[in-house]
């Protein structure tokens, strides 16, 4: 079986040659896809590399593409699709490392950080703060898979009040398990004092929060988005951060990049970052590690794991 | 003299006793004047005794199984012993000869049964046979490399009249050394830019200890231990022990990824699952031992005490290795309190019993428990071959006169040798034991996870047992453990033997790559 890897050029090639060949020697490692023609079954890449038809018509034996990643948006899934190619990507890699970044979001506001910091830095010595302690406070996680999970984990030693939503209500021992206190949406977003978002984008989560769902929203309460952008009507949330005190932490956005220029970045109580709540060194190992193991067993004969296609 | 006589005086000249059985009537003729006998509830359990006995006091011991079922039922236990390279000799009963064409009850070709498991089989054709084929299976047993030997003796023989000759006790003298190897592979170590040392389960069977810890001194670089070690194979406090392989070829790779030359001393390398990464390609690997049997690179026969304590002065230091502190287990314990999370339950039983031989039979948790009990001489004992139902029988050998042993053992490895609890009361055994109940074989589930995640939840993998009420059923007082794991100190009391059932997390770890 011939494998393939194309690596994003700001990767050390010859570290990873030198890796590989202990680990599956008949693995080609390249930069780019510049050759008309490719014999390999096995296709492995990042986001980084474009995988549209005209990639894809290269490889007349492709039988199998592994995304080192969650999101697999720079492939062709018409075309996989069409040849009955396996895709595969790695959604348990980057979990943790979302967890921590809307904990973040939230004691950034909650604590008042930005203020703090640029008080600090323009020699000022500030007495009053709005900060608040994150003990006591009611955190709504809106889709609770595997993401969700992570973060009412790691809420629980805050001794906060979960509250959740899901299309699928968990077992009642999994609820008491997390400490989760399982509502309808609307509840949901009339009694948090914080709001994050875990669900994919579908037909039916696209714009699922606008204008309705922000009215709903306690006064001052912190949206955080770290899923998808388009399951967020911007505008909508723009007016109830100007009109309601609602702070927002966005990684993600309808449109990545964003339109610097949109109102969204002038506001100071949003924090942004770009798309990477799940990118950390730690986050990167397991994905390299989870990407081997996805190969390997295929090399062994097995069905490779997380298909999505 | 009868034949039975002489079955059990050649016992005593060879210092063979006690004898580990479960005889039947195809038996009963030979044990007629054997005075020092361990009776097991099923065949299997004396194999294992007899292996336990046998690795943690240094010296061959004897089995006795009743005929073909006896064989039959003891058989995974001789892979084992096979496995462990344990010397143990092995006596099955066979049919009178005098109708064996009739072909009667309990007779077969027990040495066709037997097959490859041993590394001697012979079945007696005359009483004369009986103290020099007992002679001869002792010394087979104990020539390296060790491993188990099977005497099939007809049981009319033991009925006939012989002339006695006492035969003398064997000596092994395992004191070889090889000065041109030693010299090749001093020169091999010198000249390679990253050597690695990775020890293996003969450091423990010579108690060379000393010697590894010095040469890996010398040496300065990290150490490992080989794959799945059945014994001790370095002391795990040491700074220079960077942790066990696993039994992947791709996790061997990647762990010994920045080395050129790798020697094995006194182990070898075991793999499981099969992975596609070819074992240490390109690497120079040598294998130096005297009862291992390596599938790959170089291998060279030496007494590994003897070579390591030349080899120390004959190289130089190449790194300055020193195994980092693991600060983070602390809260990971802490956290893990609340669910009885596998950190924290080792880390309790460490406590208390730090002191004790452990035998191992906690599969799924089997590497935190390594890293948690830790290795020195004659500390740690599991089954080389995978079997379960292994480490209580061998437990119980060793605790025969080791008052120090505790048996960690998941619920569903108790229940293949379930047996053994009536030899412990029977014998007043002060094994100690202890129960990781998960109710189900969660090493499988992580298995499933990682190939075939469907099955994960299904429920043939999945059991719940009273475990309280089975060992008291065999008369062994037992308790649950509580969350603050107190009851580990009434396990730690007194001679009797006593079994902790501890409720662990029944969370499912990654195991596989």
């Amino acid at each position: 079986m011939r494998y393939i890897t194309v690596l994003p050029e700001f990767i050390p090639m010859e570290e990873v040659k030198a890796t590989v060949s202990q680990i599956l020697p008949e693995m080609e490692i390249v930069n780019d896809l510049s050759l008309d023609k490719y014999e390999a079954e096995v296709l492995v890449a990042t986001t980084f590399t474009k995988l549209s038809r005209k990639e894809l018509e290269k490889f007349p034996n492709l039988k199998y593409i592994q995304i080192a990643s969650t999101g697999y948006d720079n492939v062709d899934i018409s075309y996989v699709k069409e040849k009955g190619i396996a895709l595969c990507n790695i959604p348990i890699a980057n979990k943790q490392s979302v967890a921590e970044h809307v904990i973040a979001f939230s004691l950034v506001f909650l604590k008042d950080m930005m203020f703090l910091n640029q008080e600090m830095k323009s020699g000022n010595w500030p007495m009053l703060t709005g900060s608040r302690d994150l003990e006591g406070k009611a955190f709504g996680i809106v889709g609770m898979g595997m993401i969700g999970i992570q973060l009412a984990k790691r809420l629980l030693p805050f001794n906060v009040t979960i509250l959740y939503y899901d299309i699928r209500r968990m077992k009642e021992e999994d609820e008491a398990k997390y400490g989760l206190n399982y509502m309808e949406l609307d509840d949901l977003i009339k009694n948090a004092d914080i709001i994050s978002i875990h669900l994919p984008l579908t037909d039916k989560t696209r714009g699922m929060f606008g204008e309705r769902e922000f009215s709903m929203m306690k006064d001052g309460a912190i949206f955080i988005n770290t899923a998808r952008g388009e399951i967020v009507d911007i505008d909508a949330l723009l007016k109830a951060i100007k009109t309601k005190g609602i702070k927002a932490g966005l990684d993600v956005f309808p449109e990545e990049p964003p339109d610097f220029n949109s109102e969204i970045f002038k506001m100071d109580n949003v924090i942004v970052s770009p798309h990477i709540a799940g990118v950390t060194l730690e986050s990167q190992q397991r994905f390299l590690t989870e990407t081997i193991s996805n190969v390997l067993r295929y090399a062994q004969g097995l069905d490779p794991l997380y298909r999505v296609l | 003299m009868r034949g039975y006589d002489a079955f059990s005086q050649t016992l005593k000249d060879l210092k063979l006793l006690p004898v580990f059985g479960n005889p039947g009537t195809t038996e009963l003729s030979a044990l007629r004047h054997v005075e020092d006998y361990v009776l097991t509830l099923f065949d299997g359990i004396s194999v294992g005794m007899a292996d336990g006995f046998s690795q943690f006091y240094g010296s061959p011991s004897i089995v006795n199984l009743h005929s073909v079922p006896g064989l039959g039922n003891s058989m995974s236990f001789i892979y084992t012993a096979k496995m462990n390279r344990t010397p143990l000799i092995i006596t099955a009963g066979q049919q009178d000869q005098r109708h064996l064409l009739m072909e009667p009850l309990l007779s077969g070709n027990l040495l066709s049964f037997v097959g490859e498991n041993v590394k001697f089989k012979y079945e007696l054709t005359k009483a004369e046979e009986i103290p020099s084929a007992i002679r001869k299976a002792k010394m087979i047993a104990t020539t390296p490399p060790t491993g188990p030997v099977f005497l099939s003796i007809p049981m009319n023989l033991m009925d006939e009249e012989i002339n006695y000759e006492k035969q003398d006790d064997i000596s092994i003298n395992y004191n070889t050394n090889n000065k041109e190897v030693l010299d090749y592979v001093s020169e091999i170590i010198n000249s390679a830019k990253n050597p690695s040392i990775v020890f293996g389960w003969e450091v423990d069977f010579f108690n060379a200890f000393k010697e590894a810890e010095e040469l890996a001194e010398k040496l300065g670089c990290a150490v490992y231990s080989e794959p799945l070690s059945h014994r001790a194979p370095f002391l795990s406090s040491s700074k220079y022990f960077a942790g066990d392989l696993m039994p992947g070829s791709t996790l061997i790779n990647l762990k010994l990824l920045q080395n050129d030359v790798i020697i094995f001393l006194g182990g070898d390398i075991t793999l499981y699952p099969y992975l596609p990464s070819p074992i240490l390609k390109g690497k120079k690997v040598i294998f130096l031992g005297m009862n291992i049997q390596p599938k790959f690179g170089e291998f060279y026969n030496v007494n590994v005490k003897i070579f390591m304590r030349e080899l120390k002065d004959k190289i130089k230091r190449k790194c300055n290795f020193a195994k980092p502190l693991d600060l983070g287990m602390t809260t990971k314990i802490a956290n893990e309190r609340s669910n009885m999370g596998i950190n924290y339950v080792f880390s309790k039983i460490k406590k208390e019993f730090s002191s004790y031989t452990v035998v191992d039979e906690a599969v799924s948790s089997s590497y935190i428990l390594r890293n948690f009990m830790g290795y020195s001489h004659n500390t740690y004992f599991t089954a080389k071959s995978g079997q379960l139902g292994w480490a209580l029988p061998a437990g119980a050998g060793i605790a025969m006169k080791h008052n120090k042993t505790l048996a960690i053992l998941g619920d569903g490895a108790l229940m293949y040798s379930v047996q053994t609890l009536w030899t412990l009361k029977r014998y007043k055994i002060p094994l100690k034991i202890i129960v990781l109940k998960n109710g189900g074989y969660v090493i499988l589930k992580s298995y499933a996870s990682s190939y075939y995640p469907d099955m994960e939840n299904k429920a043939f993998l999945n059991f719940d047992l009273d475990i309280e009420k089975i060992s008291s059923s065999f008369g062994i007082e037992s308790m649950v453990a509580g969350n603050d794991m107190d009851e580990l100190k009434w396990l730690a009391e007194g001679e009797e033997p006593k079994l902790l059932v501890v409720n662990v997390d029944r969370s499912v770890p990654k195991l596989f790559l």
